[in-house]
């Protein structure tokens, strides 16, 4: 029997006051499935960070508003860049 | 009348008149104040087709009802003229401490007329006024006018708005700065205070706003203020990175323009950013008046010491469209164009334009007259050429002229990213065709913040839409942005308290002042009264809306190349047919009779 494990990198990109919690400005992360999914992740590696996306967030794969894709169901592949922002900006 | 005073201060440079004149509160009823009050005295008293530079057009600085309250961001003021840069109506808008100092003053609205021969400042102190020699103060920067002014008048708590060298020398997007870096800056309203020889305006005010019930008002005004304290923008993001947070936002997605426009990612944002700016050269937040945002920046550079700014427009301007990364020389670029007293959004456009056209060939290295190359990515540029253009040397003398002008002098109008002649600000509309859309049909000319759409369609205020949706809900949308807009404008507030207000709020705080009952319609009304008024004062300055109202060819056939956004134009064919319908308008873009009727506007048919 050949067990086959496809392994998938996603850079994922903190910006603002979740780039001041976690620390960094980028990471590579191995995950399976969905947005929901990495964000799970990310608080398991940087617990406090749901709290912060608790009063909005904008959340882009590869550049696109998951709001125009599946929202947080949104799947993700290899290679695929995830750009995650609290609620911020405007001006 | 509450919250209006009903009072105009009128200044005729020419003859030297100073008058205060009286108006109702059935003006204040259809106009509401400010960016309203002024547009009704221009249709009312100029001729739209005036020489925006000659002593025929009317400047009007003009704070809101609002202004000099405790509404929260209750200090901002308007500055209502015909723009010498794109030859139709400018309204500009500031904040800082002016306004409110100039409402205290107990004026709506200051008119000043004519022209003076020789250089000369006004110095209002509550209902004295007077018109003082200023040949002294001919060529100072900001900082050092403030400070003479200052000493001359013994008192360091006036407040001072006037030109430095750009307005002086007619550069046709100088600006009109307040507190030596705030600014009233699209339009060229400097060139116009220039023009009429106005150094600057010194005020001091000390009458307290009446508003209609006191108590009321400030319990509206406390609810108000905690709406916004507790958005995630307005209470969050805005006062911890300022305006400047918007950088990486907009470069993830998408439409962060790059070089003149020909792209919407630039690899190295990340360096010009809120976050960028906060790790390496921020002091603190400063707010303005009766504002509890404080979006203000107050940076140290170790070169220039303390500055003021930059914002998100005039780092993308001097920045990113220059192909610039560099954030230090972008803070000294914006200081030096505060202290000279330019619009950063069109030095950056005029300069962008320049070096698209050098690169290309059309500008020749021998004509930039010993200057440095116009290359993208040249932070010489900014060094050199700020200051040449302020005082109209070299061939800072073409690029004074705006970047229309200056792409028209190498017959290459196709490379300046305008819209009637005013340089376009720093979203590219190939990812946000709602707010293409906005640009198109600005009054002003090329225009992001008076019908901003970027707040639907990529940052999710009020609600998300999307980019790319171009159906009638999006057009709606557009005409309510700019409708609304008008309306906080003219209150005198800050754009920035929609994040954490909506429409309801607006209504609140105006009749709470004004002791009305208007419902938030009728707000809404007064906001299209303004908007029709100052397109008719458009089309009557000899504006062609098949022409004009568009978007340069770069965006309507040139697919963004790259990123979030590849392979997008903006389809404003199948906008703006529908954008005219949806108004009320005809099919030429003109404004039937019915529309002038409904809105009480046909006396300036």
């Amino acid at each position: 029997m050949i067990l086959l494990v496809v392994l998938i990198m996603i850079k994922v990109k903190f910006f603002a006051t979740l780039y001041e919690h976690t620390g960094k400005r980028e990471i590579d992360l191995e995950t399976a499935s969905n947005v929901e999914d990495l964000l799970n992740r990310i608080e398991e590696m940087f617990p406090g960070s749901l709290k912060i996306l608790e009063k909005g967030y904008m959340i882009l794969v590869n550049g696109i508003n998951i709001e125009s894709l599946d929202k947080l169901r949104t799947k993700l592949k290899d290679g695929d860049t995830v750009s995650i922002f609290p609620k911020v900006g405007g001006g | 009348m509450y919250a209006n005073w009903g009072k105009i201060l009128r200044v005729n440079l020419t003859t030297k008149q100073i008058k205060t004149e009286s108006f109702g509160e059935d003006i204040a009823r259809k106009w509401l104040g400010s960016r309203g009050l002024g547009i009704y005295l221009l249709l009312k008293e100029m001729d739209p087709k005036a020489d925006p530079l000659g002593p025929e057009n009317k400047l009007i600085i003009a704070p809101g009802p609002l202004t000099g309250t405790s509404a929260p961001t209750g200090g901002r003021y308007n500055v209502i003229t015909k723009s010498p840069l794109t030859g139709y109506i400018t309204f500009s808008n500031s904040g800082g401490y002016f306004g409110a100092e100039l409402k205290r003053a107990g004026y709506d609205a200051l008119v000043i007329e004519g022209a003076s021969d020789k250089p000369v400042y006004l110095y209002i102190e509550d209902d004295h006024v007077e018109l003082r020699d200023a040949s002294h103060l001919w060529g100072k920067i900001m900082s050092e006018t403030e400070k003479a002014i200052k000493a001359e008048l013994k008192n360091e708590h006036i407040r001072v708005a006037g030109i430095g060298p750009a307005g002086e020398n007619l550069v046709r997007f100088a600006a009109i700065i307040n507190e030596v870096h705030r600014a009233a800056g699209r339009g060229g309203v400097g060139a116009v205070m220039g023009s009429k020889k106005l150094k600057a305006i010194a005020v001091k005010g000390s009458k307290n706003v009446v508003v209609a019930d006191r108590e009321k008002f400030m319990l509206v005004v406390r609810e108000k203020i905690n709406k916004i304290r507790n958005d995630p923008v307005g209470g969050g993001g805005l006062p911890k990175y300022g305006t400047s947070v918007l950088v990486n936002i907009i470069n993830e997605n998408g439409l962060y323009p790059h070089k003149n426009f020909q792209t919407g990612v630039f690899q190295y944002a990340y360096e010009q950013s809120g976050e960028a700016m906060v790790e390496k050269y921020l002091i603190r937040g400063i707010p303005c008046f009766a504002c509890p945002i404080g979006c203000g920046r107050l940076n140290r550079l170790p070169t220039i010491g303390q500055t003021e700014g930059p914002e998100y427009e005039s780092i993308w301007a001097l920045g990113s469209n220059l192909g610039i990364n560099d954030l230090a020389t972008i803070i000294e670029a914006n200081h030096m164009a505060d202290e000279y007293g330019l619009d950063t959004i069109s030095l950056g456009g005029t300069l962008a334009t320049a070096m698209e056209l050098y690169e290309r060939g059309f500008i020749k290295s021998e004509d930039l007259e010993k200057g440095p190359p116009l290359r993208f990515g040249n932070t010489e540029v900014l060094h050199y050429y700020v200051e040449k253009i302020a005082k109209r040397e070299g061939f800072g003398k073409k690029l004074a002229e705006g970047g229309y002008r200056l792409s028209k002098m190498y017959n290459a109008t196709d490379y300046f990213m305008g819209v009637k002649g005013m340089e376009l600000p720093a979203y590219d509309p190939r990812g946000a065709e709602g707010h293409g859309l906005g640009y198109a049909t600005n009054n002003r000319g090329g225009c992001h913040i008076k019908n901003y759409m970027i707040s639907p369609e990529i940052l999710g205020y009020p609600y998300k839409m999307d980019p790319h949706d171009i159906s009638d809900a999006k057009i709606n949308m557009l005409i309510l942005f700019q409708h609304l807009t008008a309306v906080i404008d003219s209150a005198g507030l800050c754009l920035f308290t929609t994040f954490g207000l909506g429409a309801d709020d607006y209504r609140d705080l105006l009749n709470a002042a004004l002791g009305w009952n208007l419902t938030t319609e009728e707000y809404l009304k007064i906001g299209e009264r303004i908007w029709n008024a100052e397109r008719l004062f458009n089309l009557k300055a000899g504006l062609d809306p098949l022409k004009e109202d568009t978007l340069p060819k770069r965006f309507l056939m040139e697919p963004m190349p790259e990123g979030p956004n590849k392979g997008r134009v903006v389809r404003l064919k199948e906008m703006l047919p529908r954008y005219y319908k949806l108004r009320g308008w005809n099919e030429d873009g003109t404004i039937p009779e019915d529309k002038l009727k409904e809105l009480g506007l046909e006396e300036f048919k």
